[in-house]
């Protein structure tokens, strides 16, 4: 059975009357331990779905199925607590905490909400987090915006690996960061999903990076599922045209190289 | 820099500091320096200023001492003008949060209670409140909070609807925090900086609100009162203008004071914040 199975999503937007589709009639599934890409151009529906499965906002028609339950039913507090098993890493790791937070606050939050640690116990669970993504917990007392972009994506990942998540929405996760720690954030979460098997639901226009992570991959233009497949296969080859216009449009490394010699 | 030497460089600032630690002194001292009833009587009545030492601005037309008066009215007028700007705060900023963070039928209901309050000049609702409650130092600092929180309230409003729409808020509801916590720990707090930057005018007005009733009768009648004071002199107007100018001079210190020690408080932190 799979972990998130999402079936028929639609949102609209209504402006002015006229009624936009954002996601229009989309269906997926992840299993547990997969990372699934979402690709598409500016506009295609991308982050809105990254919202509906985390209930940031309600779709209009669709089922969300989630750990063998229907997401979409569960009110208030049963949501509140189930939260804790779906996780988000956002985009922008500076717009993601509230500027007044420090490190440990960041990841106070979690722990006390869901109770996973007792008061006495959480700092030291702090630090032990702080150094599962590779950083001292020396960091703990500092503010958000005193560490670097790199460091406080580290620490957003953190903060969502702390409830034992089954599946983190990451999106646009490492967009934001330079190329260098991009890939070292790219490897932190390969090895944190080999180690306790969590299921990505990774988003992303860079090609690159989702042919490094993802297992499959579905290619989204207006709002509906162009392609999906396998992430390899339909980078390497794709079949429509959304899908071909955004290989054309990566850059390739390779060839520049060859251009320059 | 430190921030107190940030906000003391500021000749502004400094100047009104000077005020504001003087009123505070004052107000502090005066059970110490004036013990007793300050409305009892002290010497013959009328004497002009700088005639007695014993009595330095000169006696009332009862013959009470004029500056234990004025000291026992910067007690109520910093009294009054505090607690009054702190409820009219702490209410608008509680119920702008909340119209803006929950939206909806929630957010109809208080801004509409918010315009209704605000379509009624805010002296006439402190004045109809004390008429129909009774004056006393409680109903005072009711009623001017009464006419005061929806500037407050509007503005913490208009702070929400932006911040609730940023990543950070997503981050905590997606951590299952709970939407009351998302509201006052983190939308709240950030929200606070143009609210607080309301607040040496509110003081003011809230001093000034509280001189206004207490000189048209309905201040609290057992504590002397700068607004009282004025009242009380202007009988005497041509005979004694100092007992209307003397009171009115610290009126006129302690507004300027609070004004401008606000104002510098609000560049310090504007400084602090451009910064980081």
């Amino acid at each position: 059975m799979s972990l998130l199975a999402v079936s028929n999503l639609t949102k609209r937007y209504r402006r002015g009357d006229k009624t936009i589709a954002a996601v229009d009639d989309v269906s997926f599934h992840i299993d547990p331990g997969e990372t699934l890409a979402l690709a598409g151009p500016s506009g295609s529906g991308k982050s809105t779905i990254a919202r509906l499965v985390l209930r940031l906002i309600e779709p209009d028609a669709g089922r969300i199925d989630f750990e063998g339950d229907d997401f979409l039913a569960l009110r208030s507090a049963a949501l509140r607590a189930r939260r804790a098993s779906l996780q988000m890493v956002f985009q922008d790791p500076l717009a993601a905490f509230n500027p007044r937070a420090t490190v440990a606050r960041v990841l106070d939050d979690p722990l006390r909400i869901h109770g996973i640690a007792s008061r006495t116990e959480r700092p030291r669970r702090i630090a032990a987090l702080l150094e599962r993504v590779g950083l001292t917990a020396d960091l703990a007392p500092r503010a958000i915006h005193e560490i670097s972009g790199g460091q406080r994506q580290r620490v957003a990942i953190a903060r969502a690996v702390a409830t034992k998540p089954s599946l983190i929405v990451l999106d646009e996760a490492v967009s934001a960061l330079d190329v260098s720690v991009r890939g070292q954030i790219l490897d932190l979460l390969l090895d944190l999903q080999r180690q306790e098997r969590i299921a990505y639901l990774f988003i992303s226009h860079d090609l690159g990076v989702i042919r490094a992570i993802a297992h499959r991959v579905v290619l989204l233009d207006a709002g509906r599922i162009a392609e999906s497949g396998d992430a390899c296969a339909v980078i390497d080859a794709p079949q429509s045209a959304i899908g071909k216009a955004l290989v054309a449009a990566a850059p390739r490394l390779n060839r520049t190289t060859q251009d320059a010699s | 820099m430190s921030p107190l030497r940030r906000f003391l460089r500021t000749p502004e600032a400094f100047a009104g500091a000077i005020l504001l630690a003087a009123l505070i002194a004052m107000a502090l001292s005066a059970s110490l320096l004036f013990p007793g009833d300050p409305q009892a009587i002290a010497g013959p009545a009328m004497l002009p200023p700088f005639q007695d030492w014993s009595l330095p601005l000169g006696t009332d037309r009862l013959g009470r001492n004029v500056l234990a008066e004025l000291f026992h009215g910067a007690r109520t007028s910093l009294a009054v003008g505090l607690t009054a700007a702190a409820a009219a705060l702490v209410v608008g900023a509680v119920v702008g949060t909340l119209a803006g963070f929950a939206g909806g039928i929630v957010d109809e209901v208080l801004m509409r209670i918010t315009d209704a309050f605000q379509t009624v000049p805010s002296f006439l609702l402190a004045l109809a409140f004390v008429s129909v409650v009774g004056p006393s130092l409680g109903i005072v600092v009711i009623a001017i909070a009464l006419g005061t929180w929806t500037g407050p309230a509007r503005v913490a409003r208009a702070e929400v609807l932006s911040i609730r729409e940023r990543d950070y808020v997503a981050g905590a509801r997606v951590i299952g925090m709970h939407p009351l916590a998302i509201a006052f720990r983190e939308v709240l707090p950030n929200a606070l900086p143009p609210v607080l930057a309301m607040s040496s005018v509110i003081v003011a007005a809230a001093i000034l609100t509280e001189a206004a009733l207490s000189f048209l009768g309905l201040g609290d009648p057992n504590r002397v009162t700068w607004g009282g004071m004025i009242a009380e002199g202007r009988t005497v107007l041509r005979t004694a203008p100092f007992l209307s100018i003397v009171p009115g001079i610290a009126l006129v210190l302690t507004v300027l004071g609070v004004y401008l020690a606000g104002e510098g408080i609000v560049e310090t932190t504007a400084v602090r914040r451009g910064l980081s």
